[in-house]
């Protein structure tokens, strides 16, 4: 009987191994539908030809907060690519299904690709906007997404709060102000970056939009160079964008070797290349030349730097009674 | 929305326009802001507007779901990693004997099941089962389980469920062909406390259950851990269906399996003996074994099994051995080695088009007067036989004045699917018997001369 019950078990785990496709889910934020579907196909096809397995990765997008709290809440990624590590690191600490150190898994902080907030305005810059002073001006109405739940709108918002503490000499009131006043000429706060260049861009509200520099780029590409520009202001802020394997889910999964492989690949010459194609700037130095001329040059400051990092940054500005819910009251 | 921004611009337009003429530059220039700021407020309250649908959409999404139908109440966790169902069974049936002397059974009616039924799943992985049943003199506990599915191809089922050794015993209740099961299921084990390992392979091609279970008596199931099981018995069955997923319509529906059971050495413990006793259709018992006479060494069971269903014709077929090892306190020393068997065989024809199943039929037109809608209908026929070892009555066993050492059974019956939830059945079963060599049940006996019953049953599931 023993020995049947090895057979059945056997028979059950050869068949289940035979039929198994693999299959992951990649939860990412709202603007990297496009890399995501250009690096999917490179992936798919580099791990056909390592391994023979047909692998297949499915998409899901969204406010890079709101992605974290439906990975929190049970949605089986088996890899993350957030707009910030914070989003990440709240999956460790309340999921635990990663190891709180998630970051020094992959070089660069486990930041494949870089970005930066530019500004998008509409053809001809009507309203002369050239840095951050004009967007806070009486009149200019600025779309941008919610930093409760979009990464990039935190991106932006610290961005603006660098360029008000380098004008005003480190003085966070003023800087206060300065961010005040931004949000008060924002007439609509989506949840993500993708619906805020729907907002400016095909619902035609707003003077400008703070936008992803891919996002900014691809709206160009999509809706055409006729119709909108990209302001690059004086000080924007060095956006490193994490990717980790969701380490629990995975290997209940059994994808954990295959969503290694998956994030390694990023840092490939092609999974550079795809970066650098879709306007993210690259960490390596051949695509970042090769792509250097797509990308203004700009003061970068770093969340680090500036702000302590995000464990801070976030407390300060984001978390509920921070300075955000300070600052902010809904226009209508 | 749209339809206001197209009459304020078309206002502000007409006026626009007819104070152009007297209108300084400054104040065509105001009219144009005042235009302007008026079509980027309405397009943002349109804007707000479709993002709150938005937001009602994405949380509909993740809201929590309540559905009622045919299968039942489900509520189910907006991603359903966790559900819970109710759903129930209720069979109200009647039985009357017909020429039976006064010694079989009383005519009347019963409620033969009534069971809620509580089902669900936990975690996207864990299937759940409570179900008692109230039908009887007193409340039992029929199913309680959890099930962990890490894939359909390998499951871990643990608590009280079927023993998967007989085909007609595991069809669920709401689907026999009959009120009653067959006299071959007699002889193989019902509910049982235990742990299994299950799965089906290659979409349901083949299936399998490796078990252990505190081992269940003939016709029997257990809710407690008697000193009768303190040797487990393994139990096991494989059931292959090799055309299920392939288009030969004549064999897709054709299965073929075998179960069985073996436990070791139970010992010759003063507890209640093999069986309550076998029963015929009409649910008296034909045979029983004496009193004081107990297991004593190993018991197996081997069942070969077959099904066939091919557009309304259903088949189902199972043979049964179930060999045990008995002695009597009176002679403890003396062990004797029974070996019962049994077959049946059913077959099934639907008359209005729906296709025969080992599950439950759903009619192609549920039961609507009006529309000229009539349910399902099926004719069921069976034959089974039971034979209990000669050997029981001549080492002193069992009691040949009272009990029939075999019976034969022949059943007929019309069943009307209403709809999926509601099912009627009306069916009639001859049992005849065959007593011990060289002697006969005594003319008071139930076995003394053949039991003829007609049945019917009103089934409510959901």
């Amino acid at each position: 009987m023993k020995t049947f019950l090895k057979i059945a078990l056997a028979a059950a785990l050869v068949t289940s191994a035979g039929a198994k496709e693999i299959k992951l889910l990649n939860v990412s934020y709202d603007p990297t539908r496009e890399l995501y579907v250009d690096y999917n196909a490179a992936f798919t096809k580099y791990w056909k030809a390592k391994t023979g397995d047909d692998v297949t990765v499915s998409q899901s997008h969204g406010g890079s907060g709101k992605q974290a709290q439906s990975v929190i809440n049970g949605l089986e990624a088996d890899v993350v690519t957030l707009a910030l590590a914070y989003d990440i690191d709240a999956i460790a600490t309340q999921a635990r299904s990663l190891p709180a150190d998630w970051q020094k898994r992959l070089p660069n902080n486990s930041t494949p690709y870089t970005s930066t907030i530019v500004f998008l305005v509409r053809k001809g810059n009507p309203k002369g906007i050239k840095d951050w002073d004009d967007i806070v001006k009486k009149g200019t109405s600025v779309v941008v997404p919610n930093p409760k739940t979009s990464g990039g709108a935190r991106w932006a918002y610290l961005a603006a709060y660098a360029y008000a503490l380098e004008k005003n000499n480190h003085d966070d009131a003023a800087a206060r102000d300065f961010i005040k006043q931004l949000y008060k000429n924002v007439p609509v706060l989506d949840s993500g970056a993708r619906g805020s260049t729907v907002t400016f861009a095909q619902r035609g509200i707003g003077d400008v939009l703070l936008a992803w520099e891919n996002e900014a780029h691809l709206a160009l590409k999509e809706f055409g160079a006729d119709k909108f520009d990209i302001v690059t202001p004086s000080i924007s802020i060095l956006a490193e964008p994490p990717v980790s394997i969701v380490d629990k889910t995975a290997k209940r999964h059994g994808t954990t070797e295959v969503a290694k492989a998956y994030l390694q690949y990023l840092y490939s010459d092609e999974g550079q290349d795809i970066a650098g194609k879709n306007y993210y700037r690259p960490r390596s130095e051949t695509a970042a030349a090769k792509y250097a001329g797509q990308f203004a040059a700009v003061k970068l400051v770093t969340i680090d730097a500036e702000f302590g990092g995000w464990t801070k940054a976030q407390k300060t500005h984001f978390a509920d009674g921070g300075v955000f819910d300070q600052i902010f009251q809904p226009q209508n | 929305m749209k339809t206001y921004a197209k009459i304020i611009v078309g206002l502000l337009g007409a006026q626009l326009a007819t104070t152009a003429f007297g209108a300084s530059d400054l104040e065509l220039e105001q009219l144009k802001k005042q235009l302007a700021d008026l079509d980027q407020k309405v397009r943002i309250l349109e804007r707000e507007r479709e993002i709150d649908q938005e937001g009602v959409a994405a949380a509909a999404k993740t809201a929590p779901k309540l559905s009622l139908g045919a299968n039942g109440f489900v509520f189910a966790s907006g991603d359903s990693n966790f559900v819970a169902q109710l759903h129930a069974l209720a069979q109200f049936d009647s039985r009357s004997f017909f020429n039976d002397g006064g010694n079989n059974g009383n005519d009347g009616f019963l409620v033969r099941r009534a069971r809620p039924i509580f089902t669900g799943t936990v975690f996207h992985d864990f299937d759940f089962n409570f179900t008692p049943d109230f039908g009887g003199s007193t409340v039992q506990i029929q199913d309680a389980y959890v099930n962990y599915r890490y894939q359909p191809e390998l499951q871990v089922q643990v608590g009280k469920f079927k023993s998967p050794v007989g085909l007609e015993l595991l069809q669920t209740d709401p689907a026999t062909a009959f009120n009653e099961r067959s006299i071959a299921s007699d002889l193989v084990p019902n509910r049982d406390l235990g742990i299994d390992l299950h799965g089906d392979l290659a979409g349901g091609v083949a299936s399998y259950a490796v078990g252990i279970f505190n081992g269940a008596t003939d016709n029997s199931g257990t809710t407690t851990n008697a000193a009768f099981q303190d040797n487990k018995a393994v139990v096991a069955r494989a059931f292959f269906q090799p055309w299920k997923n392939t288009d030969v319509n004549g064999l897709r529906g054709l299965g073929f399996g075998v179960g069985g059971s073996y436990a070791a050495n139970h010992p010759n413990a003063a507890v209640t003996g093999l069986t309550a006793g076998y029963l015929t259709d009409g649910q008296q018992s034909f045979f029983k074994y004496s009193s004081g006479v107990n297991a004593n060494g190993a018991q197996w069971r081997f069942s070969p099994q077959a099904s066939y269903y091919y557009g309304p014709l259903g088949v189902l077929a199972e043979y049964v051995i179930s060999d045990q090892k008995a002695t009597s306190t009176a002679t403890p020393n003396k062990v004797t080695e029974l070996q019962n068997r049994a077959w049946e065989i059913t077959g099934s024809w639907l008359l209005t088009g729906e296709d025969a199943s080992y599950a439950a039929i759903t009619p192609l037109h549920p039961f609507d007067p009006r529309n000229n809608q009539w349910g399902a209908w099926q004719l069921v026929a069976r034959f089974g036989e039971l034979d209990v070892d000669h050997n029981v009555f001549a080492a002193g066993l069992a009691d040949a004045t009272k009990y029939a050492s075999g019976a034969q059974a022949w059943s007929l019956g019309l069943n009307w699917f209403l709809n999926k939830n509601i099912r009627a059945n009306l069916s009639y079963s001859r049992t005849t018997f065959t007593g011990y060599t060289g002697t006969s049940p005594s003319a008071t006996s139930a076995a003394a001369q053949p039991e003829n019953v007609l049945f019917s049953r009103l089934q409510l599931v959901f």
